[in-house]
């Protein structure tokens, strides 16, 4: 038995030594699909910088498609026809007893792209500080570039909680700070939207002075100042409206043929690079397409150039159309956006005559407001206003040239909310009875999004 | 750096451990050389056995025969046995005669028809006898691999022929794509397909997507998992190659392959040549074609079905007189569609799938050798059709395999395959833009007509985006790829003495292949017309090399008295995969260019895949006078995917086996063997390549390119999954070798299962993986095989294996969640995973009271069968006439049948007038009409052939040998009461847990085929 005990001993010491030489190493390689996220932390470099900060722009294009037809389908403005996804027209529009679901894509996925924003921006702040930690100077930012990224990344975040509260409305929003793992409570819509206030305000604060470093086609002060307007008004403080534009911009400078002017998401055909989401040729069959609300063109004033928003839809003799899809019937196609290239407006100077021209209306100012809506009818070809002067008859004015100025650009569905007019949105499919004699309720128009239930907060 | 000991520290414990050995019992005093010899030659026809081992009992001392069958032996004084071994026959046992000088023994050695005394693979460096063997393992031999018929791929040539497995064939495409399942469920995210190793090579079994997503946007919808249906790259492989296989279906028997290993390990074995005498040739041709094996029907229409089914709905009461005659008219393009055909049907099942594709495989084979050289060489070419119209498999393959002895220590084998393959799969499956073959068919009733015209157009489908002749017609879809697999051994015996010896062997290969996928849909198909950017080109390149080497020392050592064998091994392994994947997608076309520079729009999209392992290993064997035979071992393993690279996984074994018919006191003499047999032992399953990181994806804009944080957060401290099985059982042999009966019992856990869960989307991701939970499966399996006849005139074998499992997620760390592929939600039903419940149960909705409401979710079913069988029946008479049918029965597992759904909706089922009425109304209530019963009784393989004797044929060839004729058939008979095609089907592609999702596959098909075959 000795014989066994020793060449037991040999072999544990002959497995020891394998176990202990260079041939039985295994390296740490990094991923190569992708920079980890330990990698880029660990090096902040200037382009690394640069590419999380373009990442943050890049990436606030994900599922916007999803939030458009999310705010333009229950705001009435169009409808996405879908054979494959009948929730577009089932649960948006409140078809029967369909209701808005908490775990469905159309709330979870533009959620979700909305954080993962945040995220990057959050990502972009913890680098913009451990880079001034780098020893060596040439690899720092300069101060005021370093300000830039801390002002573009806080800007971006507000823009995107913005969009999610714009969804759950009074359900609220959470906010997650720029080192925490998981986000903070449910704040209310009016916290929140005092938050994004504040995010912005400290945006402008880092952007004053401060100097671009990679390449972004974004002017983001203007993007800065011209949500926080709209965040002001959201909030009713119209003075503040009215101090903040004054501030920021020349309104009063803006012509006919500068209202597009502002800041959009750009898409291209570039390879990496998304196209517009949401533009859908108009010829496409009714089993995948955008058909505009009937009532576009239906209340549309006479000579209102803004019908090229919506298209005709034609048959196969070329001839007008009525097209149907799921007892929805419409003759236009949805057409604000003419090509896959074609940009989607962030917000524009249009937005901002809109904002001062609600704001004059609001405090009394309805010479000025007037003045306002009518730079906006005369770019769309329309004679001055012409209606009754009071402040209820302008304000319905302000309201009107919003539809259909921001036809399409995700605004006329929080408009309604915000001035209580919900009630007053079409509704498509009234009750009716099926061939089975069952009736089918009417059709709902939401206020709100329940929160995910991925977030495991209750709705 | 205490660790850093270099390599003159291994030779000296090298030498450490080979120096006891060599002071062992003194050499026993030699006397006058004894000599024995003869000649081993078959029991039954008296030819001599080349290459047959002969060894002295208790000692090391042993040759083998040459040529003629003849060996010669220098004995020992206490030499009083002989062993004789040779593959394919039964172990002999000789007793010395006493006498001194030359001793003459000459010996019969008789058939091993049932496989008892077959060696099986016991170590990574190691053999042993199957009648020593403490695990169940499962040996398929060429003839039953791919003599009964001529299998498309190996994948296809395993199905059923796995006692334990659950082998689903995906798609009845061709080219293959299989889900190998050995005991059940290992785990739930992670690799579950079992290790593949051909000659020592670990082999790619990849089923890499080919993209064509881009066109169907399968996943877009209500399961974001590839819908691809890919082939698994295992069958590249040509069946007629393999001369074994051996499968070891848990981690007791396959823990010495360490952690990639849990879900078991399938050993191929490829032909060598023989050492006997010339160069033989093997000439093969099969001819034959291919049919559907089972068609669904369609529905037959009127006028007023088809006005009520494809017309405007009615107009409200409060109508205007346009919307009632937009109506009318609406109505009257129906009554003209329906009236153009003339009243006639077109049976778009016959047409589209009724191609009865023709089946060619050539293959020839030369092999040959002396006793130093043994070569064997190979070639294939097959050219198979498909049951649709250019659908198609196309193989070429040449192997080179050469055995060399250089000297009595020295010996090399080295093996080199090429193979070409070329696949035609079309475009089936699942689909959200109505592009797929089967979804574009269930929106075709019979009255239209959408064949193509004679002037090579095609007409627009009026009820759907896509005409499927035209895309069948005017896209491609093909998949090449060239691949090469070679492997090289090098034995070299260090020592060879009386009781002891030692043997280093250096083993490794390489398996690299280039996938080349190019799928082209040109711009003039009906689903581009006003499309943004038509045309669409998809190309991706692959290119995959898997590297492998090992290093063993394997010590033998026999004590005569009491009579102990040990064997010792220990060495090291080290493994490598490189992958490297591209795709780009090119839409918007030049008219007529593929290249995808010329698209408007280009994606590309590349992933790379690097894995390194290395590990060590050691076994002990006790062999006391094949009474009782002991193993104990282990093995060590590092990965690259592992969190923490240094870290090691120790995987131990232990097994003990005891034949009661060899101890004294046995005296039943009909059963010659009676084996208890029990074993344990643990293998790991390591996390998906890129699981610890948390990776950034590119996103470009404005000219710039960006980067934004994926959406699954990694998991820096991942670990390999580890299983832990236990098997007990016995083996039972007798009646002269005609009867030999195989039970075997285990339990195997799965623990650290990796885990993707949910996470709160605030964080800004949405997924995370982890290590928690806990999944057990229990089984048994039997074998028994009989000869009940065995006369001169008939010989009948026949083999019944059945095979039972039972898994349980018994603990689940995150909320039960829905399996990868497992369905498309509740309203549908989906395979959901869910602590304490089997993890291939159905969920659905239910409408439990009746009232046509649904009342929530319920189980529905379970997609694991409650236990398979299969019938191997081999008839011969007179040596030349020989039936074999292979027959393979899977009682219970559950379907989801979602095609049945989508011919509901596309107004086409079969029996749409009778019932599909009630099942449209269910949908949204209840998913219970989507689980089906997916039991069958397939004849997979049915053979008859008949060699014509060679005196008969010399009269006028005298060069050819065993010209045989036959004929064959695959899956001739199918039995099942599964409302599709076929009950062996799954969407998603092999998948972990989720099997039997079927949404308008391609089609299975049967074979028949004429062969002929004979030798030079």
């Amino acid at each position: 038995m000795k014989i066994l005990t020793l060449r037991a001993a040999a072999l544990l010491l002959l497995v020891g030594s394998l176990a202990g030489c260079d041939l039985f190493t295994v390296d740490d390689e990094s991923s190569p699909n992708g920079p980890a996220l330990e990698d880029i932390l660990a090096d902040p470099s200037i382009e690394n910088l640069s590419a999380v900060a373009l990442g943050v722009e890049a990436a606030s294009r994900v599922d916007l498609d999803l939030y458009l037809i999310d705010v333009g389908v229950i705001g009435r403005e169009y409808w996405r026809t879908s054979n494959a996804e009948p929730r577009f027209t089932g649960d948006l529009l409140g078809r029967g007893t369909s209701v808005l679901d908490d775990n469905t894509f159309y709330i979870t996925r533009p959620w979700n792209a909305r954080y993962r924003v945040v995220r990057n921006a959050n990502i972009l702040l913890q680098l913009v500080e451990s880079n001034a930690a780098l020893e060596n100077a040439v690899d720092r930012l300069a101060a005021e570039e370093a300000s830039y990224a801390r002002g573009y990344a806080k800007t971006w975040k507000a823009y995107q909680y913005l969009l999610n509260l714009n969804l759950t409305f009074e359900n609220g929003l959470r906010f997650i700070g720029v080192r925490e793992e998981v986000a903070g409570p449910v704040e209310s819509y009016d916290a929140s939207l005092a938050q994004i206030a504040a995010l912005l305000d400290e945006g402008l604060g880092d952007l004053e002075g401060s100097a671009s470093f990679f390449g972004t086609t974004v002017d983001i002060t203007y993007m800065n100042r011209a949500v926080a307007a709209r965040v002001a008004a959201y909030r009713g403080d119209f003075s503040q409206v009215l101090t903040l534009l004054a501030d920021a911009f020349d309104v009063d400078g803006i012509g006919a043929a500068d209202l597009g002017s502002g800041v959009a998401h750009l898409f291209s055909t570039g390879g990496g690079d998304l196209t517009n989401p949401v533009f859908f040729p108009p010829t496409n069959a009714v089993g995948d397409a955008i058909l505009a609300h009937p009532s576009y063109a239906n209340e549309i004033e006479e000579g209102d150039t803004r019908i090229d928003k919506v298209e005709q839809r034609l048959g196969d003799d070329g001839e007008p159309t009525v097209s149907s899809f799921d007892e929805l019937a419409s003759q236009f196609s949805f057409f604000r956006y003419k090509s896959v290239t074609d940009g989607v407006p962030v917000t524009r100077n249009a937005e901002l005559v809109l904002l001062r021209a609600e704001a004059r209306a609001q405090t009394g100012d309805l010479a000025g407001a007037i003045a306002d809506l009518n730079t906006i009818r005369n770019a769309a070809g329309l004679a001055d206003y012409s209606g009754a002067s009071e402040q209820s008859a302008v304000v319905d004015e302000m309201l009107r040239q919003r539809r259909y100025e921001l036809y399409g650009e995700g605004h006329r569905w929080v408009d309604t909310r915000r001035y209580d007019r919900l009630s007053t949105l079409p509704i498509d499919r009234q009750e009716r009875t099926d061939r089975d004699g069952n009736v089918i309720e009417a059709d709902d128009v939401w206020d709100r999004f329940p929160i995910p239930a991925t977030e495991n907060v209750g709705s | 750096m205490i660790h850093r000991y270099g390599w003159g520290t291994v030779t000296a414990l090298l030498v450490a451990l080979l120096a006891p050995a060599t002071f062992a019992p003194a050499a026993l005093a030699q006397d006058t050389p004894l000599t024995v010899s003869g000649q081993v030659t078959d029991a039954e026809t008296g030819e001599t056995l080349p290459g047959a081992n002969v060894r002295i009992v208790g000692t090391q001392i042993g040759t083998t025969t040459d040529v003629n069958g003849r060996y010669e032996l220098q004995l020992t004084p206490a030499a009083s046995l002989l062993e004789v071994t040779f593959v394919g026959y039964r172990t002999r046992e000789v007793s010395i005669p006493e006498a001194s000088g030359t001793i003459t023994l000459d010996i019969r050695l008789q058939e091993d028809v049932l496989g008892i005394d077959e060696v099986v693979v016991s170590g990574l460096a190691s053999s042993v006898k199957r009648s020593n063997l403490a695990n169940s393992v499962e040996t398929i031999s060429a003839r039953e691999l791919a003599e009964i018929s001529t299998p498309q791929t190996l994948d296809g040539a395993i199905s059923g022929k796995i006692t334990g497995g659950v082998i689903t064939s995906n798609t009845g495409a061709p080219g293959g794509g299989i889900a190998v399942k050995l005991r059940g469920i290992t785990t739930i995210n992670g690799e579950s397909q079992p290790l593949f190793i051909v000659d020592g090579v670990i082999l790619n079994n990849d089923a890499i997507s080919n993209g064509v997503n881009a066109v169907t946007a399968a996943a877009a919808g209500g399961n974001a998992s590839s819908q691809d249906q890919p082939a698994n790259r295992i069958a590249d492989l040509n069946p007629e190659d393999v001369e074994s296989i051996e499968i070891l279906k848990g981690p007791s028997a396959a823990a010495i392959y360490g952690a990639r290993a849990s879900n078991g390990v399938v050993i191929i074995q490829t032909k060598r040549g023989n050492a006997g005498g010339g160069v033989q040739f093997s000439v093969r041709q099969s001819l034959g074609f291919t049919t559907i094996v089972n068609k669904v029907g369609t529905r037959r229409f009127t006028e007023e079905t088809a006005v009520a089914q494809y017309g405007p709905s009615a107009p409200r009461d409060d109508a205007t007189p346009a919307e009632i005659a937009e109506f009318q008219a609406g109505q009257q393009a129906i009554r003209d569609l329906f009236n153009r055909t003339g009243g006639s049907f077109i049976d778009y099942e016959d047409e589209f799938y009724g191609n009865a594709g023709l089946l060619s495989t050539t293959s020839l084979s030369a092999s040959g050798g002396n006793d130093r050289t043994q070569f064997f060489v190979s070639g294939l070419i097959k050219d198979d059709e498909g049951i649709i119209e250019n659908t198609g498999y196309e193989k070429q393959s040449a192997r080179v395999n050469i055995t060399h002895r250089f000297s009595s220590k020295f010996s090399a084998d080295v093996t080199a395959n090429y193979v070409r393959s070329t696949a035609l799969r079309g475009l089936t499956g699942n689909d959200n833009s109505g592009t797929t073959f089967g979804v574009s068919l269930t929106a075709t009733p019979s009255f239209i007509d959408i064949l193509p015209n004679e002037d090579g157009t095609y007409p627009d489908h009026p009820f759907n985006t896509s005409n499927p002749f035209q895309v069948r017609d005017l896209a491609s879809i093909e998949e090449t790829t060239n691949r090469v697999i070679a492997s090289g051994r090098v034995t070299y015996n260090v020592f060879q003495q009386n009781t002891q010896g030692l043997q280093a062997i250096l083993e490794g290969g390489a398996d690299f292949f280039n996938l080349d996928q190019d799928a082209r849909f040109p711009e003039e198909l009906q689903f581009y017309e006003g499309a943004g950017l038509p045309g669409q080109s998809i190309q991706g390149r692959t290119n995959n090399l898997n590297a492998n080497i090992r290093g063993a020392l394997v010590h033998t050592l026999s004590l005569p008295e009491p009579n102990v064998f040990f064997t010792t091994q220990a060495g090291f392994t080290a493994f490598t995969q490189d992958q490297d994947i591209v795709t780009s997608v090119g839409a918007g076309l030049v008219p007529d260019q593929f290249n995808v520079d010329l698209a408007a729009s280009l994606q590309t999209n590349q992933q790379r895949l690097v894995q390194d392992d290395r590990a060590f290993f050691v076994q002990e064997e006790v062999n006391y006078a094949d009474r009782v035979v002991a193993t104990l071992g282990f093995r060590a393993e590092r990965s690259s995917l592992n969190g923490d690279v240094d870290e090691i996984y120790f995987y131990p074994k232990a097994s003990l086996a005891a034949n009661l018919a060899e101890f004294p006191f046995w005296n039943v003499d009909l059963l010659d063997q009676v084996k208890l047999r029990a074993a344990f032992g643990q293998t790991g399953n390591t996390a998906a390549f890129g699981s610890k990181f948390t990776i950034f994806n590119p996103i470009a804009v404005g000219g710039g390119l960006g980067i934004i944080i994926g959406g699954q957060r990694g998991f820096p401290d991942v670990e390999p999954e580890r299983a832990t099985e236990i098997e007990g059982g016995f083996d039972v042999s007798g009646f002269d070798g005609r009867a030999n009966l195989e039970f075997t019992v285990y339990r195997k856990v799965i623990d650290d299962l990796l885990l993707t869960r949910e996470v709160e989307p605030s964080s800004g991701f949405t997924l995370e993986t982890l290590n928690g939970g806990q999944l057990t499966n229990t089984g048994f399996e039997i074998g028994l095989s009989l000869i009940p006849v065995n006369t001169r005139a008939v010989r009948w074998v026949t083999r019944t294996n059945f095979w039972t499992n039972e898994a349980e997620v018994t603990e689940l760390t995150v909320p039960s969640f829905r399996a990868l592929g497992g369905g498309f939600g509740n309203t549908l039903g989906s395979i959901q995973i869910e602590e304490g419940q089997s993890p291939t149960q159905i969920i659905g909705i239910d409408d439990i009271d009746g009232d046509g409401t649904s009342d929530g979710v319920f189980v529905l079913g379970d997609a694991a069968p409650d236990f398979q069988m299969s019938f191997l029946n081999d008839i011969t008479l007179y040596k030349n006439l020989r039936l074999t049918i292979f027959a393979h029965w899977k009682k219970g597992g559950d379907n989801l049948n979602l095609s049945e759904l989508l011919t509901d909706l596309g107004g086409t089922s079969p029996d749409f007038d009778e019932s599909a009425g009630e099942r449209l109304s269910q949908l949204g209530v209840s998913a219970r009409q989507f689980v089906q019963d997916a039991s069958y009784l397939k004849i997979r393989e049915i053979g008859l052939y008949y060699t014509i004797p060679d005196e008969a044929v010399g009269r006028y060839l005298p060069q050819v040998r065993g010209l045989s004729v036959g004929v064959s058939a695959n899956n001739a008979f199918v039995f099942t009461p599964y409302k599709s095609y076929d009950p062996e089907v799954n969407n998603f592609g092999t998948q972990p847990v989720a099997t039997g999702v079927e949404v308008t596959p391609f089609p299975s098909s049967r074979s028949f085929l004429f062969h002929i075959s004979f030798g030079l």
